[in-house]
């Protein structure tokens, strides 16, 4: 340890060779006419724990690929600069040399797992490196043991689960034994204990083998054992510093459209100095408690009052679910015994981890499913004598992949495509595609071509397409997944408005701060059962409870439980919170 | 959805050198096509069913049903009008006809119950490995391996478009020829856009893993022909030989029809 500190903290000495040393990096695709790099300089040290964050299109993913020459052998495009992976510029070899030196894990798991089983999936690097048969069955099971996956050898990758699939990537890609790893966000598809899984892993890694770590990563909650956090943006880096001075600096990290830790920002705004900042839940609770503060419990019962009238003002019952269970063909009970009814002007937040059945449960509100027992009711009418054609104009599905929908060449003919279908007039559709873009806030888009626009408003333009169709009830599948945090606040902003506007909303999730800052009701899914349904007030009070489901309240929420006052965000906990200096 | 056709089970079959089982898929093809008399065919088949079943791999059938049914009826019945015969049954059909129908659907059936048999017990990889050792080059077997595994992969992500599609009011099995292809371009395009764009992540993180890094390559699977191998490798022989024999003495064949 102290020798790393010491090596990581010397700047251009040389003691010992940096393990990757970047030197005025640009890179420019073929094709585009902004850079995606634009003079990069970093320097790593070897066993340090490098976290980049920064928003989407800042050419984090870039930086990953050309670590082990993705860029500039793999994709075609323009170069400048160097980088060293240990003295040795990546311009002077082949991608497959440098793979023993750097691992490199991307986001997408599910693309880059394609073996029989585990054993094979892990084998496959070793192999391609000739290395011997018994070394590589050592490797296999150390590797395993390392990333938890032990006793899984013989499963097949696509019956893990989200979390297990993503460990098993990494261990694949340990088995080379590489000195440098990077992991392009590693956690965007998992959910809250299945992230933290793989942090741990990743923390393990350094302590005990001193792997000199580059995560990509958008959740700042995730970026806490960091050594330093470099954050991008457009090309460039902004921010090198070390990661709890990073994470202190709550005003840089709105500026760079990342999301402040929950805890450091109500200190914050409380008037604490950036250096006295705490960060975890823990922290905060003895600072909060040093400092006197109190909180004023006639205000926090004017949340709950809050609540409670909310809850009043829905309407009758849409969809009513009773006893629902299903059983895919294979024989995977996917649902049990579930009840549920979601009112008219709902907001509901359907939770649970990877593989819980929450979204088995969801494609029974359009009938896209239908149950093996028990009955699913919209408007009083079951979801089976209905038919999916007519429930469509009832209940809209967005899914979570705006590219498994999105097919013409223009944004207004994709979103005209439901209303025409439907043999709507010419003027009527065309009416409904204006009245969908402007709810998105897509005016002006008309002309241009879907697969031009980035993640978030190709997002939008499934939602705008859905919308057209005026459905009563909108049901989006994962809708902040892979977008940063501008993208997603500005998403939910305009579900919220949605929902304002008169829509009922059914949010498929496990991004637990969505949840708590915009849902008004949540129901945990576990193993196919519904375990806990209610106000998210009353569910995110129940920590332990969700940490059986794999959940975890976001950092606020954990704080405020611990002073036994549940609070959904920063600016209710500075709603009720008082420096009590009676 | 499982984007593979191998099923998992410890049975005499799956503990064959892939090797072996490929030989026997070629000595199956052979068979199939060897005779044109149904009752013959029939023989091959139920031999064949038989072998699946022994391997626990019927299952997988149920996944292509209802391709296996349609092919079958459809050549049946064009056989039935295009062919011709001697001895009238009903209408414009000839008996000779029918049975040639049957016959040349029974080899098609035949030849893909065999191949999923064969892609139900042996591994992907072992398919791999089995093509090296016959002496393929590596990257060829390799690209063998992953057009297999592409195929179902492909279908799954079909199927998640489908239902997107769907959910915005598509309906697939309404109108004409035409008009059903036209209503397939919002699942094709989505598709191709999917499947491209995985095929992109894959090839980085082959590359990533060091592949062809090394002139040399090792191999986790261990291959060994056993006697197990040894003996079926014989009695496969002996059967193609007596089937052999038998066809050019004159059996299996089916007169009088003419084309």
């Amino acid at each position: 340890m102290v020798f790393r500190l010491f090596f990581g903290c010397g700047e251009g000495d040389d003691i010992a060779e940096p393990a990757i040393s970047i030197r005025g990096l640009a890179y420019r695709y073929r094709g585009q006419e902004k850079p995606a790099l634009d003079g990069v300089d970093l320097d790593v040290a070897e066993g340090e724990f490098v976290v980049v964050m920064g928003p989407s299109g800042a050419g984090k993913s870039t930086l990953c690929t050309t670590l082990n020459g993705l860029v500039p052998h793999f994709f075609r495009g323009r170069i400048d600069g160097e980088v060293e992976i240990r003295g040795r510029s990546t311009r002077d070899g082949k991608v497959g040399e440098f793979a023993r030196e750097v691992g490199l894990v991307f986001q997408d798991f599910e693309a880059q797992l394609f073996s029989t089983n585990v054993a094979l999936e892990v084998a496959f690097g070793p192999e391609n490196f000739s290395v011997e048969r018994g070394e590589m069955k050592r490797r296999v099971e150390g590797v395993l043991g390392r990333v938890r996956l032990e006793g899984f050898e013989g499963r097949q990758p696509a019956t893990l689960s989200g979390g297990q699939k993503q460990r098993l990537a990494i261990a694949s890609v340990l088995a080379i034994e590489p000195r440098i790893l990077c992991l392009d966000e590693p956690t965007t598809d998992l959910d809250p204990v299945g992230k933290l899984g793989v942090f741990e892993i990743a923390s393990e890694l350094k302590e005990r083998d001193d792997v000199t770590l580059i995560v990509v990563e958008h959740e700042t909650e995730e970026t806490l054992e960091a050594d330093r956090i470099v954050i991008l943006r457009e090309g460039r880096v902004v921010t090198d510093r070390p990661a709890r001075e990073v994470l202190r600096d709550v005003e840089l990290l709105q500026e760079s459209r990342i999301m402040p830790l929950g805890v450091a920002r109500f200190f914050h705004e409380m008037g604490l100095w950036q250096g006295q900042l705490p960060l975890t839940p823990a922290e905060g609770l003895r600072e909060f408690r040093q400092r006197g503060w109190q909180i004023d419990a006639g205000r926090h019962r004017e949340l709950v009052a809050e609540d409670a009238e909310r809850e009043e003002g829905y309407g009758e019952a849409l969809i009513e679910v009773e006893g629902l269970s299903h059983r895919y063909p294979n024989g995977v009970v996917a649902l049990e015994g579930v009840d549920l009814a979601v009112r008219r002007g709902e907001f509901l937040a359907v939770l649970g981890q990877n593989g819980s059945g929450k979204t088995t449960l969801v494609k029974h509100f359009n009938g896209l499913l239908e149950p093996t027992e028990g009955s699913v009711r919209v408007e009083g009418k079951t979801t089976t004598e209905q038919g999916i054609r007519t429930l469509g104009q009832t209940v809209g599905y967005v899914f979570q992949n705006p590219d498994h929908q999105i097919f013409s060449d223009t944004v207004s003919d994709e979103v005209a495509f439901g209303p025409k279908i439907r043999g709507l007039e010419e003027a009527e559709v065309e009416e409904r595609v204006k009245e969908a873009l402007a709810a998105v806030g897509l005016t002006g888009y008309e002309e241009e071509d879907p697969f031009g626009l980035t993640k978030g408003e190709r997002q939008r333009v499934a939602v705008a397409s859905v919308l057209a169709v005026r459905p009563e009830v909108l049901i989006l599948d994962e809708p902040t997944t892979g977008l940063d945090y501008a993208e997603q606040r500005s998403m939910m902003d305009l579900v919220r408005r949605l929902n304002e506007s008169g829509s009922t909303i059914i949010v498929v999730t496990h991004t637990m701060w969505v949840v708590a800052e915009y849902a008004h009701r949540a129901a945990v899914v576990r193993d196919g059962r519904v375990v806990l349904s209610g106000v998210v007030r009353e569910v995110f009070a129940e920590e332990e409870r969700l940490r059986d489901a794999s959940l975890r309240p976001p950092h606020i929420v954990s704080l405020g439980n611990a002073l036994g006052h549940t609070v959904l965000s920063v600016d209710e906990m500075l709603r009720v919170a008082g420096k009590g200096e009676r | 959805m499982d984007p593979f056709l191998y099923l998992d089970r410890d049975t005499f079959v799956h503990r064959l050198d892939p090797r072996t089982k490929m030989f026997l898929l070629v000595g199956a093809f052979v068979l199939a096509f060897l005779f044109l008399n149904p009752l013959y065919g029939l023989v091959v088949l139920a031999a064949v069913l038989a072998f699946g079943a022994l391997a626990r791999s019927l299952s997988n059938l149920g996944r292509i049903r209802f391709i296996l049914v349609a092919i079958a009826l459809v050549t049946t019945a064009l056989w039935c009008i295009f062919a011709s015969g001697e001895t009238p049954l009903f209408l414009f059909v000839e008996l000779e006809a029918l049975l040639y129908g049957i016959g040349v659907a029974l080899r098609i059936s035949t030849t893909i119950i065999a191949g999923m048999i064969f892609l139900s017990t042996t591994r992907n990889e072992e398919i791999t490995t089995g093509l090296v050792k016959l002496g393929i080059p590596y990257r060829f077997a390799f690209a063998v391996s992953t057009a297999l595994r592409l195929v179902p992969a492909v279908a799954t992500t079909g199927a998640t478009i489908g239902q997107a599609q769907r959910s915005r009011g598509l309906d697939l099995d309404e109108g004409g020829v035409l008009e059903r292809v036209r209503k397939r371009v919002p699942l094709l395009i989505p598709v191709f856009v999917s499947t491209i764009r995985s095929t992109n992540i894959f090839s980085m993180a082959l590359e990533s893993k060091g592949f062809g890094a090394s002139p040399t390559r090792s191999y986790f699977l261990h291959l060994e022909m056993t006697r197990r191998d040894a003996i079926v490798l014989v009695v496969v022989a002996l059967l193609l030989a007596v089937a052999l024999y038998l066809r050019f003495a004159g059996y299996g064949g089916l007169e009088g029809v003419t084309r």
